[in-house]
């Protein structure tokens, strides 16, 4: 669960990000937020992963009062949150395979459990043929796939998803969400960032728009393109 | 942690060495050449202070003793001197190995010495001291103590000698502590810029690494190895280097210009006496320097 309680953010350089903004994305949702190149979107994601801290305000993710988390502790709240960044953020020298493994190390878990899991994990973004390639071997979509799939080896119960499909095409961007969709259908919630439109009209949901650091619509929209309409936009 | 997570890590470090080929063999050409720095600068005080004992050693004092002495007076003298504090050794020089010593500087000595019936030369004592530096109080302790008796006649030390080598040592060892220590610091530098450097190239990976939760012990223990072990081999390189060209100096002073010998300056340290040591600090300080070289360069890119 993310919950936002009246929550400012002002920057060193005295931009006001956020304007007291309050907003509670419960267990299981799936919501996007959309708006303009600084609305805030950045500032509320870096917000739930710790990144920066509120001005005033509070902000609660799954169980962590972030306001009070002490610095090595912040470790393990990201251990909740499997994040998917607009531009992979995969580790260059690390194999599909290692970039995955990584966040099982990253919590201690057995040898024997991450041989299992990962593979597992990889299958279900479909690329179990590619465990051995290097990031620089995949193309975009392969690469947010891998991307996905270690935001997902963790079980974590928060996804949040960054403009997951700015650097990709229009086909491989709906696959993409549609893995998101079915993911929450799991159980698991998902936050994701976007600019397209398109999208969230064909997928519909909970949709919150920002502006200028504050929300200015937070409703749930129908799904109504079809994907052949998606596709021709 | 897990021996399997912990096995992970240290091989990630190993790993790291290939794939950050450039930035780790810059690293390991950086300290190498800081370990021979200060590593030459050590031998060469080494040596120098060697040198230094070795005239230090040279040092006599010679205590003449009155004619009328008896050979028990010379046997007490002889057990209190040898038991004297900072006297390095004691030899008896009679009388009559003076006379004979003297005469066989001359070709035509029993000419020239001819009314001499028996020796003119006092019976003396020739003692060194180890601390030339505390020569004096040595020589006033002696001399007080027999002075009672009157055994004692005279004592001819070498105090210039001694007033000069003290303030030689005390200054070599001030200029060799600025050099190693100014050394040392510059070392220190170039090491932490050369490893910030490699850590910066990869600031990337580390905040990766940070997003998905991972703990800063965990991203630095690959950090730590990887620099542990190019100090290790800078250290092993370096004890290479270092016996192969102290051998060559040494070589080329002693044999081809024998310039050392006429200059009478004494031995060098030989090699193979001192090289395990030698060794030992190479790879313990290159480890050291490398390990706290990335960990004081990580640190920075540690806080997302």
């Amino acid at each position: 669960m993310v919950e936002f309680e009246n929550v400012s953010v002002t920057y060193e350089n005295g931009v006001d990000a956020l304007n007291n903004v309050s907003l509670k994305i419960k267990d299981g949702e799936f919501a996007f937020v959309v708006g303009a190149s600084g609305a805030g979107k950045s500032t509320l994601i870096k917000l739930i992963l710790k990144e920066v801290s509120a001005t005033s305000g509070n902000v609660i993710v799954n169980g962590f009062k972030l306001n009070k988390l002490k610095q090595r502790k912040i470790p393990y709240l990201r251990r909740t949150i499997g994040v998917v960044f607009q531009d992979f953020r995969l580790i260059p020298n690390m194999t599909v395979y290692d970039n995955i493994a990584y966040v099982l190390r990253v919590i201690d878990a057995p040898q024997k459990y991450i041989r299992s899991r990962v593979p597992k994990v990889i299958a279900l973004v479909g690329l179990q043929d590619k465990l051995k390639c290097y990031p620089r071997e995949l193309s975009g979509g392969e690469q947010q796939r891998v991307a996905l799939a270690r935001a997902l080896v963790n079980d974590p119960a928060l996804i949040i998803a960054d403009e997951p499909t700015g650097n990709i095409d229009p086909e491989l961007s709906f696959q993409i969400v549609r893995l998101l969709k079915e993911i929450n259908n799991c159980g698991t919630t998902v936050l994701m960032v976007t600019h397209e439109q398109e999208l969230v009209e064909y997928f519909g949901g909970r949709t919150i728009a920002m502006k200028n650091g504050s929300v200015v619509f937070d409703q749930i929209l129908p799904g109504e393109n079809t994907e052949e309409e998606y596709y021709a936009n | 942690m897990r021996i399997s997570s912990m096995k992970y890590l240290v091989g990630q470090g190993v790993k790291n060495i290939w794939t950050n080929r450039v930035m780790s063999f810059a690293s390991f050409c950086v300290l190498t050449v800081s370990l021979l720095l200060v590593g030459f600068s050590l031998l060469a005080t080494m040596n120098i202070n060697r040198f230094v004992s070795g005239i230090e050693n040279r040092n006599e004092v010679i205590l003449y003793l009155d004619d009328n002495i008896t050979d028990e007076a010379i046997a007490e003298i002889d057990g209190v001197l040898k038991s004297t504090e900072n006297v390095s050794s004691v030899v008896f020089y009679s009388k009559e190995q003076a006379w004979e010593d003297e005469k066989a500087k001359y070709e035509n000595a029993d000419e020239i010495f001819a009314y001499f019936e028996e020796s003119p030369l006092p019976d003396a004592f020739r003692i060194k001291i180890s601390d030339v530096s505390k020569m004096r109080r040595t020589i006033t302790a002696i001399d007080a103590r027999f002075a009672s008796q009157g055994y004692i006649i005279n004592i001819k030390s070498p105090d210039d000698f001694a007033s000069i080598l003290t303030s030689l040592k005390s200054t070599i060892a001030i200029i060799s502590s600025a050099i190693i220590i100014a050394l040392a610091i510059v070392s220190m530098v170039i090491i932490s810029n050369a490893t910030r450097a490699s850590v910066f190239a990869r600031s990337r990976e580390i905040n990766i690494m940070k997003y998905v939760g991972a703990t800063n012990t965990f991203i630095r223990i690959p950090f730590f190895v990887e620099g542990m072990l190019t100090g290790a081999v800078a250290g092993i390189v370096s004890s290479v280097a270092t016996w192969l060209v102290y051998e060559k100096i040494i070589d080329i002073l002693y044999q081809e210009n024998n310039l050392w010998k006429a200059l009478g300056m004494g031995e060098f340290i030989p090699y193979d006496t001192i090289w395990l040591k030698v060794s030992l600090a190479y790879v313990i300080v290159g480890i050291v320097f490398g390990a706290i070289g990335t960990a004081a360069s990580t640190r920075k890119h540690l806080k997302v």
